[in-house]
């Protein structure tokens, strides 16, 4: 039997302006089961960062949680105070980021910032901490660990800082792992590096994964259950299979589309005409239909999330019935 | 004989660097190739490797050190400045980030007209008929023209960039990384109209790319540069069934999975990319090489040819 370790309720994020309540993040629901890894997909500005952000608890200023509930192991984390937050944060559930160098403090030794990070959350002596460091930078693969704890980050290369990221995330052993963009920043080749250690210390310790990731490549790779965002609500959710094989949402099967892909030869790519609508003029109805070729006069009204037989999810009224349509 | 419209011979680009070890970086370090009119070639590396320096040494935003660019037969490498500016007529650059490259306080009706004014190109009204032309070519509306570029989102500032490079007529546009800041919506949206612009204008590229698939789509011959050398030229389909290098082997087989049951063997590369300022001895991938023999510790290869329209600089190909 499945256990979710990650439920999200109905989640709501938004902010205020002229008076008027702006939600980035519209009712998403999201479930993670134990030691499996789940994607989030979408373009820019669709909500996903945030969305994994106040799973951390860590939502900027100015942006405010409006509604849903967060539960991890059947815990509720959202009702915390700061401080227990703490706790939460590190211990139960990590994150890494994008951009290494940025996240990662230039005056501090690689070293003391893993050794910080263990000391906050557990009562150990400094030289138990800092062999704990070097035992996380073997573990991630960085060679000669012991004189990695004593160099600055800007002495190491992009791939080897994301390494970094990875071992202080993990160095209190959480139960969930979140990767915000963890390769778009890096090259081809080290990002191959990057998911092939990710797999492996998932497979080694037992950890849960969310990947936020516009790349639909890096998907393909590691997940296997996919949410597919777009502005700020959940078009699609589906296995990874299920997804690159039957994709429903017109949306999702436009991103499918537009890849350029080395196996066939095509004069021009399809692409998804328009832009995505900014967050304060968004359509009452379905939030794609300025860009959906199959729009009809029912899309001025909201769809819900329909399951259909394959036992995908999709918010689009072509799949009212749960029947899938023309093959696809 | 089609005879190219671009020459690159031995082009070097090397920066001082005093007060380290070393006292140069080679940033570019003797590539020749052609490009024929016409022709998409594609760049592809990794970042460090010298394609971006390479991109702008070609339209001599960054002097050359050494060698020699010939544009329909003509040296262009160490004109004098005001020469140059003239030559740019003919060649123009589009930029990777299309925030940080249009200038904010311009409105963009200025920002596309300013290579006509610059190149003195027409009156002010054929200068404005020249001006809607090519907006609407690359799909923007008179009444955009009147805006500034914060009012844009990431792909239409790129088709401002796009406006900007083609409204004097140039035959050579050298692109570097026009697509990598887009979302991939935008990002098809965007090579699509550089494919119109092609046939409507007869133009060539130079399209330097991080990312092979979209070099695969776009280009008819690729280059495969590693730290400021080409290890490996040949047309795309030959490349991506027939590659030779190893870094080329290893580069394709790192892309990600297209789908997710489709199984592949995959060559992962151990280490990163050295520092350029202190390149390894020999050829400069034997550190990471898969198949590294001896003598590649000592001796640089050169880049020979192989088959048909395929070099390769590789000493196990000697």
């Amino acid at each position: 039997m499945a256990v979710n370790i990650l439920e999200v309720k109905d989640l709501k994020i938004g902010f205020e302006q002229d008076k008027k309540d702006i939600a980035i993040v519209n009712g998403v629901s999201l479930q993670l089961e134990k030691g499996k890894t789940l994607g989030i997909v979408g373009e820019s500005g669709c909500g996903k960062s945030m969305t994994s952000l106040s799973l951390m608890g860590l939502l900027p200023s100015g942006v405010d949680w409006q509604n849903g509930d967060i539960y991890i192991d059947q815990m509720q984390i959202n009702k915390k105070s700061k401080k227990e937050w703490r706790n939460v944060r590190g211990k139960k559930i990590a994150m890494i980021f994008q951009e290494p160098m940025s996240s990662l403090n230039p005056v501090y030794k690689v070293g003391s910032q893993i050794v910080e990070m263990i000391l906050s959350h557990e009562h150990i002596s400094k030289k138990e901490a800092l062999q704990r460091a070097v035992d996380m930078l073997q573990l991630v693969g960085i060679p000669r660990p012991e004189r990695v704890v004593n160099e600055y980050p800007h002495q190491l290369s992009g791939g080897m800082r994301q390494r970094v990221m990875i071992a202080m995330a993990l160095a209190c052993g959480p139960e969930i792992l979140i990767a915000d963009e963890p390769t778009t920043a890096l090259d081809v080749t080290i990002q191959a590096q990057i998911l092939e250690l990710m797999k492996d210390l998932q497979e080694k310790l037992q950890m849960s994964i969310i990947i936020i990731t516009h790349d639909l490549g890096v998907v393909a790779e590691i997940c296997e259950r996919v949410v597919v965002m777009y502005a700020g609500e959940i078009v699609e959710e589906a296995t990874v299979l299920d997804l690159f094989n039957h994709p429903l949402h017109p949306y999702t099967q436009g991103l499918l589309n537009s890849l350029p892909d080395i196996e066939t030869e095509q004069e021009y790519l399809p692409s998804i005409e328009g832009v995505v609508p900014a967050p304060a003029d968004m359509p009452a109805g379905c939030r794609f239909f300025d860009r959906c070729e199959y729009a009809t006069g029912k899309c001025k009204n909201k769809p819900n999330l329909f399951t259909t037989n394959i036992g995908s999810t999709v918010r689009c009224w072509l799949y009212e019935s749960g029947e899938l349509i023309g093959g696809m | 004989m089609v005879s190219p419209l671009l020459e690159v011979k031995h082009l070097k680009k090397y920066f001082n660097l005093k007060g380290s070890r070393a006292d140069y970086l080679k940033a570019v370090d003797d590539i020749s190739f052609t490009v024929n009119e016409g022709e998409v070639l594609g760049i592809v590396g990794e970042s460090g490797c010298g394609k971006s320096t390479m991109g702008k040494t070609l339209i001599q935003l960054l002097t050359p050190t050494e060698g020699e660019i010939l544009l329909n037969g003509e040296n262009i490498a160490n004109l004098s400045p005001k020469k140059v500016r003239e030559k740019r007529r003919d060649m123009q650059i589009i930029f990777q980030d299309p925030f940080s490259s249009l200038n904010p306080r311009m409105k963009v009706y200025k920002i596309i007209e300013e290579p006509l004014v610059n190149f003195k190109i027409g009156t002010k009204e054929e200068r404005k008929q020249r001006v809607y032309e090519v907006a609407k070519q690359v799909g923007l509306t008179q009444k955009q023209l009147d805006r500034f570029p914060h009012e844009f989102s990431g792909g239409q500032r790129q088709r401002i960039g796009i406006a900007r490079a083609l409204v004097s007529n140039p035959k050579l546009i050298i692109a570097d990384e026009p697509v990598s800041a887009l979302d991939v919506s935008i990002q098809s949206q965007v090579l699509n109209i550089m494919k119109d612009l092609k046939k409507e204008m007869n133009l060539t590229y130079i399209f330097i790319s991080h990312d092979l698939s979209v070099v695969h789509h776009f280009c008819d011959r690729i280059g495969v540069m590693y730290l400021g050398k080409l290890v490996e030229v040949a047309d795309k389909h030959e490349l991506f069934s027939n590659p030779k290098h190893p870094y080329t082997k290893a580069l394709l087989s790192a892309l990600p999975k297209s789908h997710p049951s489709r199984k592949k063997e995959r060559i992962v590369l151990r280490g990163d990319v050295p520092n350029p300022a202190n390149p390894p001895s020999g050829c400069t991938f034997h550190t990471r090489c898969p198949n590294c023999m001896d003598i590649c510790t000592v001796t640089p290869p050169t880049l020979k040819r192989m088959g048909e329209k395929h070099d390769v600089s590789c000493l196990l190909y000697e």
